[in-house]
């Protein structure tokens, strides 16, 4: 319809945001902030004003590639270094995918940002979050556009840097502190495989491009076992930034940021980053059989792992979180079955009811001024409009004819039943929780009668900022605040429709761009009536087995729970695993042998004599010997010693 | 010697200390002149120096059969005299308000610059040698400088012996290899190597051996690296900042140049030595700063862990990888130095070092403090900075070279790092300072950090101008390596 977009616009798609942050943090360096020549709120209207023209913008560049049918539009990329072999360009992938990923950012975004400008205002760090949020979304934009992989790479880690400044933003606090802290740090354990993939994909294929990997992996080009350690060292990576099992323990905590960040986090930005990258080189995971297979079983333990613990959290957050973590083993699960497209459309619509479910806990936040579903309840005669759109959001997660998340879900399970069956299997039995959490998550916060609310609750244990907020009959959230949940909710119906069976326009796109070899392995799957019947089915048993339990009683929890031993006390413990990472490796693994090498090399030799000789009140004699005669030759011994292993080290070496 | 020596070459290094010579008169005669601006008087001296050496870019010219003068040394002398400007500047106001005799503070600072020009010239092992000894001298004087300060005189005083200590083990070293070779000239060494390798005796071996052992503790690689932490802690704060700048890039250059020259043929040989001499750097700086509480012990003990990454770069030395070290090398020297600003401004303003006195920089100097986070970040290897970008470029040179293991190591260790950087990070913003009062601003200081950091941003965005320079550098070492890959070309469709 329009003409195609040109190079210019499509950078201005992430340059747009960036320039967003630069003024904003150029403006509080200088001073104007506090002195009142700039009022935080431009902040906050210059980063939605940046985030629009980026969504209009990336709409141009959806249409384009419409136009193309989901094959890429080419631009010459720029060369950046060049050192001996290494040649490195940078430049921009617009194709189906990175159009779709693209109007899901922004748009998501967007709407969070008009959210958060009522959210947050009355927040000191106003400014920085908003300049923090907009290099938040325009890392995520240059991950989702770039055309090497070092440049996919650097804003990758831009990406987890922001995460870990909007995680800890009320840094005051403690949890905070520790959960951004946790996020950045167990992230880059993904990321140590991301990197050693791209120095594995260099040495194979010469090139850091990714049009170039796809060539080599398609041709054969690269040895089965280092194209099987590339995809797997790009999955640690996925995993790691998607929250996958045993990675994912840092998504539940990492709700200590503002709720608008989690929205962020979880439908648009930084998770949905690993599913991109898999998705990005699906051409490399589709001739690897291995590395397919590690993902769907990766995605299938997330996908019930999670969904079991989001069954027995309390913080409607906490439940959202695991929810996320099951969605997005879903997602990974459609990957690792060939379907690609059906991935990609369950990020799409999940984008839209995650982002509202999250904005909807906010709102009953704002309400009640905590996030404990136990003090909630009957909200839906206060809050209508947040409870109606969380309905929506809710049935949608849950998969019910005909919301959005019907269609996507329904052809990943499609696809795993025509691939791999047994991750079929897994995947109904996750319906099954998925309702069950979500059906638990309503009743407790909407329905029944209200149980008071921060007032009933310490103040130290108190959610977000609002919390001291004197709140005493929970109302209604402002304007600003429900319309982004208005139009998410009709999103969240809806976006399944642009890809129906017989109207696989989206579908098309999202796959249009993918090599024609490539093409051919994906598991390509009709409609098959009997699989979303059975799964509609299977989701309504989950809710009305939720109704049981926790509306009509006729089931009682803690009967379910001793039953189940030790079932539920491994939940309530997160399968001990914040414990083995924290306390067994951490601790003892990690500072336990830098406390041993300090012990070895610095307490004994080093702070002993510095300190002992430093803090002494006075020079005397006897402790100059003692630096002279004990310390300088224990050093001078240590070195000769390792001189007598380099020479002994060497002569071994050769005869 | 028949051939008569082209003094004119050495010009810089004259200069040089015709100013520290001037510096130390005019201390003497001139009390009225004030200490600081006898720092900036030194700096200018030694910028002056740098800029006279860019008289021989491009050229290939030798000083007798001593030292090379070629874009090599062009790059490092230009480095180092950087450094040296840098560090005077630094200096002033510290000297003013804490130390004695100015002028032979400063004199000593362009001595040691002389002393590392001279490693980079060398292409002879006693050239190298006394040039190593003039370093090291200014430097073991330089950290006793405080003189009423305990930890100043026995940092210096345990520096020296192990020096000397070190230094006899280098000699020893030079020694074998000339009984061996029959030359001190790197090249002619190399071409010796170079031929049959039956017939090399055993004590070749050791005296290389034992060169490592020495370079090992210039450089400060683990088990020579005993004296690092103590220096660094006892040094005055400039002078803390001299040794991981200069006597870091100085020893590198030289050990790069030596290896490329001279041992490259028997790479075989050493390169899985230096592998583990490199992985034992990286762990244990890295794991040992981790415990740190005091920040120049803790940037000495991340300082060893650089170390590590640099001898990756030896270790699977070829031309790209020299580029790439060299990079890298210049990306250290950059970020170290704006590392260490910020610990002297804080210094100067509240002579406090101890990591948990950062607390609250955020509010009382906001500039510093984020420079500060930017020079940290870029030393964890975050992408945007200088960092991410040379040691992505050095890993990736080494595991073309089939050391992807060892870039694997290295890469590891990167990402641990960032857990102490934070530890710091966290202090300055989450910390709540006692005082909210704003510091003072030094505009020189400041804009020397200003200029250091845009280096910073440079290197880590837009590398390909220093990385040419660095290229440039390092084809004179590799020269004849060059012709044999152009001869392979021939007969290659």
């Amino acid at each position: 319809m329009l003409d195609p977009i040109k190079e210019g616009a499509v950078w201005a798609i992430m340059f747009l945001p960036l320039a967003s942050f630069a003024i904003i943090t150029l403006v509080s360096f200088l001073g104007l902030t506090r002195s009142g020549a700039w009022s935080p709120r431009y902040s906050g209207y210059l980063t939605i004003l940046a985030i629009l023209g980026s969504f209009l913008l990336s709409l141009w560049a959806l249409d384009s590639v419409a136009d193309t049918d989901g094959a890429r539009i080419g631009f010459d990329s720029h060369e950046w270094l060049t050192v001996g072999d290494l040649q490195v360009n940078i430049g921009i992938t617009l194709d189906g995918l990175a159009a779709v990923m693209l109007v899901v950012v922004t748009g998501v975004s967007l709407l969070v940002q008009i959210y958060s400008q009522e959210y947050m205002r009355e927040d000191e760090g106003y400014n920085r979050y908003f300049a923090f949020m907009s290099l938040f979304t325009a890392s995520m934009l240059g991950l989702v556009l770039a055309s090497s992989v070092l440049q996919l790479f650097v804003f990758w880690e831009l990406v987890g840097l922001c995460s870990y400044l909007l995680i800890g933003f009320w840094f005051q606090k403690d949890s905070a502190r520790r959960a951004a802290l946790k996020a950045f740090m167990v992230t880059r354990i993904g990321d140590l495989g991301f990197m050693i993939a791209l120095l594995i994909i260099f040495t194979q294929t010469g090139s850091l491009d990714i049009d170039e990997i796809y060539e080599a992996a398609i041709a054969g080009a690269i040895g089965s076992t280092a194209l099987t350690l590339f995809a797997l060292g790009l999955f640690a990576g996925a995993a790691g930034k998607s929250a996958q099992f045993p990675l994912h323990t840092w998504l539940p905590d990492a709700m200590e940021g503002p709720t608008p960040v989690s929205a962020l986090i979880h439908a648009a930005t930084m998770v949905a980053a690993g599913v991109y990258l898999v998705a990005r080189f699906y051409p490399v995971f589709a001739v690897s059989e291995d590395a397919l297979l590690t993902i769907a079983i990766i995605g299938s333990i997330t996908t019930i792992g999670a969904a079991l613990l989001g069954i027995v959290a309390t913080d409607i957050k906490r439940v959202m979180a695991y929810s996320t973590i099951s969605q997005l083993g879903y997602m990974m699960m459609g990957l690792g079955v060939g379907g690609m497209v059906a991935a990609i459309f369950h990020l799409f619509t999940h984008a839209f009811f995650k982002a509202l479910l999250f904005l909807g806990a906010g709102s009953v936040n704002h309400a009640t001024g905590t996030f404990d579903m136990r003090l909630m309840g009957g909200l839906r005669k206060y809050m209508p409009i947040t409870y109606g759109t969380m309905i929506v959001a809710s049935v949608a997660l849950v998969g019910i004819f005909p919301f959005s998340g019907f269609w996507s879900k329904d052809e990943i399970l499609a696809d795993a039943w025509a691939d791999r069956p047994w991750v079929f299997v897994v995947g109904m039995a996750g319906v099954y929780l998925t309702a069950l959490y979500v059906g638990r998550m309503i009743i407790m916060t909407f329905w029944g009668e209200y149980r008071g609310g921060v007032q009933a609750e310490d103040e130290e244990h108190a959610g977000d900022a609002h919390a001291g907020a004197h709140h005493r009959a929970p109302h209604e959230s402002p304007a600003l605040m429900t319309l982004p949940l208005l139009v998410l909710a009709v999103l969240a119906f809806g976006a399944g429709f642009l890809n129906v069976p017989g109207f696989h326009w989206l579908g098309d796109i999202i796959e249009g761009w993918l090599p024609h070899e490539t093409e051919e392995l994906l598991t390509h799957t009709d409609f098959k009536l009997w699989i979303a019947a059975t799964s509609v089915a299977i989701g309504l048993a989950g809710l009305g087995t939720a109704w049981a339990i926790y509306q009509a009683k006729m089931l009682d929890p803690a009967r379910i729970r001793s039953f189940l031993q030790p079932l539920p006390q491994l939940l309530d413990n997160r399968y001990y695993l914040d414990y083995l990472y924290e306390t067994v490796f951490v601790k003892e693994l990690v500072l336990g042998s830098a406390r041993w090498g300090l012990a070895l090399w610095d307490e004994y030799v080093i702070d002993g004599a510095v300190n002992g000789l430093a803090s002494a009140t006075g020079w005397s004699a006897e402790q100059l010997k003692l630096a002279q005669t004990g310390q300088v030759q224990l050093y001078g011994g240590v070195m000769f010693l390792g001189t007598i292993a380099a020479v002994i080290g060497i002569l071994v070496v050769n005869p | 010697m028949s051939t008569s020596l082209e003094w004119g070459l050495l010009a810089p290094e004259f200069l040089l200390a015709g100013w520290a010579a001037f510096i130390i008169l005019i201390d003497l005669f001139w009390g009225g002149l004030g200490k600081e601006r006898l720092g900036w008087l030194a700096a200018i001296g030694a910028a002056a120096a740098g800029g006279l050496s860019l008289i021989w870019v491009g050229d290939t010219k030798e000083f007798g059969t001593l030292a090379d003068i070629n874009d090599y040394t062009t790059l490092f002398r230009v480095l180092f005299c950087g450094i040296g400007a840098t560090i005077c500047i630094l200096s002033a106001r510290y000297v003013k308000d804490r130390l004695l005799h100015p002028g032979e503070f400063y004199a000593l600072i362009l001595l040691a610059v002389i002393g590392a020009n001279g490693m980079a010239a060398a292409h002879e092992l006693l050239t190298a040698y006394i040039s190593l000894e003039l370093l090291s001298f200014s430097l073991y004087t330089l950290t006793a400088y405080a003189k009423f300060d305990l930890r100043s005189n026995e940092a210096g005083l345990k520096y020296m012996l192990l020096g000397a200590f070190s230094s006899a083990i280098f000699l020893y070293g030079i020694g074998l290899i000339y009984g061996t070779t029959g030359s001190t000239q790197f090249a002619v060494i190399g071409d010796v190597l170079s031929g049959d390798t039956s017939d090399i005796e055993w004590g070749m071996y050791m005296g290389l051996a034992l060169i490592i052992g020495g370079l090992g503790f210039k450089v400060a690689a683990v088990p020579f690296h005993m004296y690092t932490p103590d220096a660094y802690e006892g040094a005055p704060i400039p002078i803390t900042a001299l040794i991981s700048a200069l006597a870091k890039a100085a020893g590198f250059a030289f050990f790069l140049k030596l290896f490329a020259v001279a041992f490259l043929p028997l790479i075989d040989d050493w390169r899985y030595f230096i592998a583990g001499l490199a992985v034992a750097t990286m762990a244990l700086g890295n794991l040992v700063a981790i415990q740190q509480r005091n920040m120049k012990r803790l940037l000495a003990y991340s300082s060893i862990g650089q170390v590590g990454y640099l001898l990756v770069g030896i270790a699977a030395l070829s031309q790209d990888t020299a580029s790439a070290l060299v990079l890298h090398l210049i990306g250290y020297a950059v970020t170290n130095l704006a590392a260490f600003t910020c610990i002297i401004l804080y210094y100067n303003w509240t002579g406090k070092e101890e990591i948990e006195d950062y607390k609250g920089l955020a509010q009382r100097a906001p500039y510093v403090a984020l420079c500060l986070t930017i020079a940290l970040f870029s030393l964890a290897g975050m992408p945007l900075f200088a960092g991410f970008t040379t040691k992505f470029i050095l890993f990736q040179a080494a595991a073309d070279e089939d050391m992807l293991w060892l870039a694997g190591v290295a890469a590891f260790f990167s990402f641990v790092s960032l857990y102490y950087y934070l530890i710091v990070i966290r202090e300055m913003y989450v910390g709540e300072a006692e005082e909210k009062t704003r510091f003072p601003t030094p505009w020189l200081e400041y804009t020397a950090l200003t200029v250091l950091i845009a280096g910073v941003f440079l290197i880590g965005l837009y590398p390909r101008p220093v990385l040419e320079l660095a290229e440039d550098a390092t084809a004179t070492i590799f020269v004849s390596e060059e012709l044999e890959s152009g001869e392979d070309l021939v007969g290659v469709p």
